[in-house]
């Protein structure tokens, strides 16, 4: 069962005005339950604002949007964001009991779980600007797992991070994700990020329109190292430059 | 040549490189020490060139005479007890508005003007005027002392609320984080500062307000008893209760808002 479907999604920043931009045109896909869907593209494709839109804080100009839990009850989302967007008067055990649906036992239960999950089980007392940037996104990271989302959006999370780190939060959030199979829509603009993580890869191209949607269908865990891997990065890169050529737009902005 | 870039020092280099006494010296608190010295004895300076200013031992007696006559505690139970009214309901009503100023465009346009004329509109007036509408009695000065100091803490509260982050809006609107506990956890820490800043003009404000509304309206308090000694052509009775008021006003500055202002942002001196 479809727990995200976008059906001919359109968004117009400025529609009706002389300075009007369109950055998502007619967009339709259908994200399965327990799948792991990276959005990759150039700057400007409109990826962040399809997150955006899916997520309520965006409206968009025409076109569906629905994500649906099969608990009988209103879905629940969880958002990463590229930096960890905590409180800094909250500790982090707070922070995330403040998007939890109650501060109740079973909700401590969770926080306390997908703490220990990110290695961070003994700063659950700490305030954030106490973290360093890395152990401040695993934060963010553990917070969105911890609501027990139906959909978990994610908007290039480890951009901001050094390389190491990088590495090592994804390698850890595919170890979070095989335990949790989580539905994730990821937004990034790495592709080897996205061939290691993913079940399926959606190419947005300049005006935002879907270039390509490529099954990723190599077992897990994935490592970079990993020629089946590297095989399927360089594949992927391929047809992104086949679009650069295409589409001169994209030549620019990648 | 070699240019050799001068040997950058420590804090704690610095703090050893000068003695105890002198960092004493240059504190916060030495600083203020000397002003409380400096206008003591500013105030010695006039009393000795003009005649009408009292000096301070004519101020002390006059003093101990209203103790010992028991009119300082009962008087000043009055006042505080219509200031701790006033200030606390233009705390919770400023603070409201405030948020709600803050977070509505649409409030903000229906209130905005209301909130500008409510503070250019003098102490003075509303002591007047509240005179004139409730007579004499513990009204006049609870509203005076509430009209005065409301706009200040709605004005502060909605400025702060203004300037909540938009990323950790969008957070807790993406999380679907109920209104109630957003303005509780997100908003209201995030205009704390605000608060403070509100909390200490209502206080000040409403001090103002308070003295005023009974100087005119005359039914007890400290205001009415300055009034009685500037009434009785007695300066030094006079003087005695302005030195309360400053008292009172410094200790409520120092003692309480200075804690709480501490208090709240006890997050960010954990952050250094």
């Amino acid at each position: 069962m479809a727990v995200l479907t976008v059906n001919d999604l359109c968004k117009t920043f400025g529609a009706g005005t002389a300075r009007s931009n369109r950055v998502l045109d007619h967009i339709s896909f259908d994200v399965r339950g327990q799948t792991f869907v990276s959005v990759v593209g150039p700057s400007g494709c409109g990826k962040s604002t399809l997150l955006n839109i899916i997520s309520g804080v965006e409206t968009h100009t025409s076109g569906d949007v629905s994500v649906t839990s099969d608990e009988g009850r209103p879905a629940r989302l969880g958002y990463v964001f590229q930096d960890p967007r905590l409180l800094p008067w909250r500790t982090v055990r707070k922070n995330m009991l403040y998007v939890q649906d109650k501060d109740d036992d079973q909700a401590r239960r969770r926080v306390s779980t997908y703490l220990d999950m990110v290695g961070l089980g003994q700063h659950g007392d700490f305030f954030p600007g106490q973290l360093s940037g890395g152990m401040q996104q695993r934060v963010g990271i553990a917070r969105a797992f911890a609501v027990e989302p139906d959909l978990l959006i994610m908007d290039e999370p480890f951009s901001h991070l050094d390389a190491i780190t990088a590495r090592g939060l994804r390698a850890q959030l595919q170890d979070i994700w095989a335990q949790s199979r989580k539905t994730v829509v990821f937004v990034t603009h790495d592709v080897v990020e996205a061939v290691e993580l993913s079940d399926r890869i959606i190419v947005l191209q300049p005006g935002g329109r879907i270039f390509e949607d490529i099954p990723i269908d190599l077992p897990r865990p994935r490592r970079q190292s990993d020629p089946a891997v590297a095989t399927l990065q360089a594949e992927v890169l391929a047809r992104l430059e086949k679009m650069k050529a295409i589409t001169p737009q994209a030549a620019t902005a990648v | 040549m070699t240019d050799t870039l001068t040997r950058r020092r420590s804090t704690e280099e610095i703090a050893r490189s000068r003695p105890a006494w002198q960092r004493r010296l240059t504190s916060d608190r030495a600083a203020r020490l000397t002003f409380y010295v400096v206008a003591f004895l500013f105030w010695i300076a006039l009393a000795g060139l003009f005649e009408r200013i009292p000096g301070p031992p004519s101020v002390v007696d006059s003093l101990v005479e209203e103790f010992r006559r028991g009119e300082v505690f009962g008087n000043f139970a009055d006042t505080f007890y219509r200031f701790g009214i006033g200030v606390a309901l233009s705390v919770g009503v400023g603070i409201l508005v405030g948020v709600v100023i803050g977070l509505s465009p649409m409030a903000r346009a229906f209130l905005e003007s209301p909130v500008l004329v409510g503070l250019s509109i003098p102490a003075i007036m509303w002591a007047f005027l509240t005179v004139m509408w409730f007579g004499f009695g513990h009204t006049s000065p609870i509203v005076t002392t509430f009209l005065t100091a409301v706009p200040f803490v709605i004005l502060n509260v909605a400025q702060g609320v203004q300037g909540v982050s938009r990323d950790l809006r969008d957070m807790s609107s993406s999380y679907g984080v109920p209104l109630g506990r957003r303005v509780r956890e997100l908003v209201l820490p995030a205009v704390a500062g605000y608060v403070v800043a509100g909390l200490r003009f209502a206080v000040i404000m409403g001090w103002n307000g308070v003295l005023l509304a009974e100087w005119f309206g005359g039914s007890g308090g400290a205001g009415y008893r300055a009034r009685f000694w500037y009434d009785a052509n007695q300066f030094a009775g006079f003087a005695a209760w302005v030195v309360l008021f400053v008292g009172v006003i410094i200790i409520l500055d120092q003692l309480l808002l200075e804690r709480l202002s501490r208090r709240m942002f006890r997050w960010r001196d954990a952050t250094h």
